[in-house]
């Protein structure tokens, strides 16, 4: 259903002082939008000014009557504007404007701006307004001290500085009035007051059911494939095997790895799929843990269609022609009275509803394919990476959710010994994180 | 295990506004939205209470009767309300999901009192989401009372109705955060929405699923793939081509569709992704100049192993699955395959583009698809799916009015 939303293209543009979440939210957006299939790029401004201007703006330079900064400023979100206007008129289906856009005038500017050069593309704005102080300092210490702006700063001087930005924000501040005639949400308090007006759409409306599902609880995610499987060890495709000797082993490894790992909590969310291998291993954890799944059919792997019960070998005999396109392009790839990669992804969407809604941990047991699209829509993979991933047998993907990237450990279970052995990958600190452009 | 609906708690949904403000409307869209996707639902109001009453004269509509100068049906209102709410507990108490309660709530005080009563009336875990509807906008309030109360006015006049509201508006208290409610506050169908601590599940759809109701109403257009070799050997299922007659009979759906629709372009038009519904879309979008979009959630049902066999075949090979289907026919699913109620929630992103769409909608999909999104607008109970009626060569056509929907059918030669 991607096409109701390319129609037209789109320009999101965020409001709100610093500290707000705004690149967070945009982050979030444009993560979750690329993984849709919807070609998506933050431009945030901040990045354009500390390329023309420098990195060294202390907060005077946001005085709004700091006449020669503003002006440079003001050069800065243009500039960034354009790049915006031309990624779209080339492959870009949706660009996110990460600013602060806190007064009318300048969010009348875009509008105008937008109006003249490029009519045809809808506009909307995400407005976040957060009045708690304690979650304003945890932003700061959070996202803003690792700040290029900052480097050589103690912690309690760019605090203080960036206090005071904040500060010469607010003189001039101008939350979003229906009177502007622009279609937004504002995001209140981290969500606990959510204003609509004037969405249209079929992409606004899924951005906004998106958007109601945020929260900021770090609650870890935890996939895990089913135990293997009579088909797997005959690497025969679909079907709905049952789990090995070794499978089950698996799974009751995986049940005592929680029971640890969760310390003893039930206070968490579990789904899985209504397949036999999944259901399985899942009753086994459920026995553990003393909890309830919820059994999703969309949640069951990929549907291979004409090849359900072949092995890969037996495809490329009896299906070279499709066994070859597969390889060629196994993201696009749709078997035969079966599904694609994308059709997973679309299908596995509600449950990324879910998992983003849920502030206790979640565990999805489930199977290869649906791993892949659930572990790259976290961990901010290109799509095309999707069909290639490695989600392998008898291991636990622990993603932790942070600032604005995901926390990744492996644990490889062993179903004999239930020797565990935890691979810390080094926190994808992605280079890209401050110097988006 | 589980199934998906997720039942841990009861739900109350309470409407909050003044008359004429849709508030009817809105509780029967909901609740006809919540049966269909499996939840048991029911609504107590005014009416309802009234209805199932004998005490009270039947001759009266106490739902038009505001007038807060007439002491003695204030009393009255107050009454019904107060059982609208007994009778809510008791469906909640028993085997009902969720409820909604469309009764006298304008106020800070009635809404704490009705509080107070679930509080110490149900003994259940139980939420309680609020959904407001106020209108300023007098061109809505006007359209409201054409489209759902004209007809009910008797020796009354729209006037002094409108009088009544007015007086009863000074008193109306608006939902305030201070109240520590859960709610939704739609002004003027939706322009501008409000949400207050939304939690759960269960409201966020809701929630997302009002975002997307406005008053239009506009035509749905529900046609069947046309004419296979499989209809003529009588196979179910399979990813087959349209036959030769197939053809023609798309291309007579094509004309019928240009006099229906006469030259609207901005029409929503899907199609499923099998090559049966393509092929007749292609045909039919050809003749319209428009193109369909093609969605694999409108895809016929998963037979599973039944998949390309005729009838007969599956008699002989799978009498088990024969009755088991009989037996429960809702529920019974296609090993390796799906069952309605799979195809309801497969359906279930098509029924919120068809109520977002302000024009008219035209979907061409399959049999099975097509009796699920059918039930959506004309079944009370999704018990009665598998019986639905739907031919082939025939346009079904439903236009959804304030608590109905129109219906007409035209068989395509």
């Amino acid at each position: 259903m991607q096409e109701l939303g390319k129609q037209q293209k789109m320009v999101i543009g965020m409001v709100g002082l610093p500290a707000r979440g705004k690149t967070y939210i945009s982050r979030k957006i444009c993560r979750y939008l690329n993984w849709m299939g919807f070609k998506s790029k933050v431009f945030n401004i901040g990045n354009y000014r500390r390329q023309i201007c420098g990195t060294d703006c202390n907060s005077n330079f946001f005085d709004p009557g700091n006449k020669d900064a503003s002006k440079a400023r003001d050069e800065c979100a243009l500039l960034a504007l354009n790049d915006m206007i031309n990624y779209l008129r080339n492959e870009g289906d949706v660009s996110l404007y990460d600013g602060t856009n806190t007064t009318k005038q300048r969010r009348k500017l875009i509008m105008e701006t937008l109006q003249q050069k490029f009519s045809e593309v809808q506009v909307f704005w995400v407005e976040s307004i957060c009045n708690d102080e304690d979650v304003i300092l945890r932003n700061i210490q959070l996202t803003k001290l690792n700040n290029p702006d900052y480097v050589g700063k103690s912690s309690d001087e760019a605090t203080q500085d960036f206090q005071q930005r904040i500060e010469q924000y607010a003189k001039v501040y101008e939350p979003i009035d229906m009177d502007e005639n622009i279609s937004f949400i504002k995001i209140i308090d981290i969500g606990n007051d959510i204003m609509i007006y004037n969405i249209q759409g079929f992409l606004q409306s899924k951005l906004v059911s998106y958007l109601m599902n945020l929260h900021i609880y770090p609650r870890p995610i935890y996939l895990s494939r089913h135990g293997e499987s009579q088909y797997n060890v005959v690497h025969k495709v679909g079907g709905d095997s049952d789990l090995t000797q070794t499978g089950l082993m698996y799974a009751k490894q995986l049940g005592k790895y929680f029971i640890q790992e969760l310390e003893g909590s039930r206070n968490i969310k579990m789904f899985t799929s209504t397949m036999q291998r999944a259901l399985h291993t899942s009753n086994e954890v459920c026995e553990f843990l003393g909890v309830e799944y919820y059994s999703l059919k969309a949640l069951d792997e990929i549907n291979p269609g004409i090849c359900d019960g072949l092995t890969y070998q037996q495809i490329a005999d009896k299906f070279p022609q499709d066994y070859e396109e597969r390889k060629m392009n196994k993201l696009t790839y749709r078997y035969p009275r079966g599904e694609s990669y994308l059709d997973v992804i679309s299908r596995v969407e509600q449950i990324i509803f879910e998992i983003e809604r849920s502030r206790l941990p979640v565990i999805v047991i489930a199977h290869q394919a649906i791993l892949r699209c659930l572990y790259a829509y976290f961990h901010e993979h290109e799509v095309p990476e999707i069909p290639k991933l490695n989600i392998p047998l008898h291991q636990v993907i622990k993603l932790v959710p942070a600032a604005y990237y995901c926390k990744e450990t492996r644990i490889k279970i062993d179903p004999m010994t239930g020797h565990w052995e935890i691979q810390d990958e080094a926190t994808i600190k992605k280079v890209k994180s401050f110097l988006d452009l | 295990m589980q199934q998906y609906k997720k039942t841990q708690y009861k739900l109350i949904l309470v409407l909050v506004g003044l008359p004429a403000r849709g508030k009817t409307h809105i509780s029967y869209k909901l609740n006809r939205y919540l049966n269909w996707i499996g939840y048991k639902s029911e609504i107590f109001s005014i009416k309802g209470a009234q209805q199932n009453n004998d005490g009270f004269d039947q001759k009266i509509d106490y739902e038009l009767e505001i007038d807060p100068a007439n002491q003695q049906f204030v009393e009255v209102r107050q009454q019904l309300s107060q059982i609208a709410a007994q009778q809510l507990v008791q469906f909640l108490q028993n085997d009902g999901d969720i409820a909604l309660y469309n009764g006298l709530t304008s106020t800070k005080a009635d809404r704490q009192k009705l509080k107070s009563l679930f509080k110490e009336t149900l003994k259940l875990e139980y939420q309680t989401f609020w959904v407001e509807s106020i209108c300023d906008d007098p061109q809505v309030i006007l359209n409201n009372f054409n489209e759902s109360k004209l007809s009910r006015f008797q020796d009354k006049t729209i006037e002094s109705f409108t009088n009544h509201i007015n007086v009863l508006a000074k008193d109306y208290q608006s939902l305030e955060n201070i109240e520590n409610l859960s709610y939704i506050k739609l002004i003027n169908i939706g322009k501008l929405v409000k949400v207050h601590m939304l939690e759960g599940y269960l409201c966020s759809k809701i929630v997302s699923f009002l975002l997307n109701l406005h008053a239009n109403n506009r035509q749905i257009y529900l046609v069947r793939s046309c004419q296979t070799e499989y209809h003529l050997l009588d196979k179910i299922g399979g990813d087959p081509e349209l036959s030769a007659t197939g053809r023609q009979h798309s291309q007579q759906l094509g004309d019928y569709f240009i006099e229906e629709l006469k030259g609207n372009k901005n029409i929503t038009f899907f199609s499923s992704q099998m090559k049966r519904g393509i092929q007749t879309a292609e045909i039919v979008g050809e003749k319209l100049g428009i193109k369909a979009l093609k969605t694999k959630n409108l895809d016929e049902i998963d037979y599973g192993i039944c998949d390309g066999l005729t009838v007969k075949e599956i008699a002989a090979k799978y009498p088990k699955q024969i009755k088991e289907r009989k037996a429960n026919p809702l529920e019974f699913k296609y090993p390796r395959g799906e069952s309605f109620l799979d195809v309801i929630h497969r359906v279930e992103p098509i029924i919120y583009e068809i109520e977002r769409s302000r024009e008219p909608v035209l979907i061409i999909a399959h049999v099975a698809v097509l009796k699920c999104l059918y039930a959506y607008y004309h079944c009370n109970q999704i018990s009665e799916i598998p019986n639905i009626d739907i031919p082939i060569n025939c346009v079904i056509k439903l236009v959804p009015i304030p608590y109905h929907c129109l219906e007409s059918r035209v068989i395509i030669k």
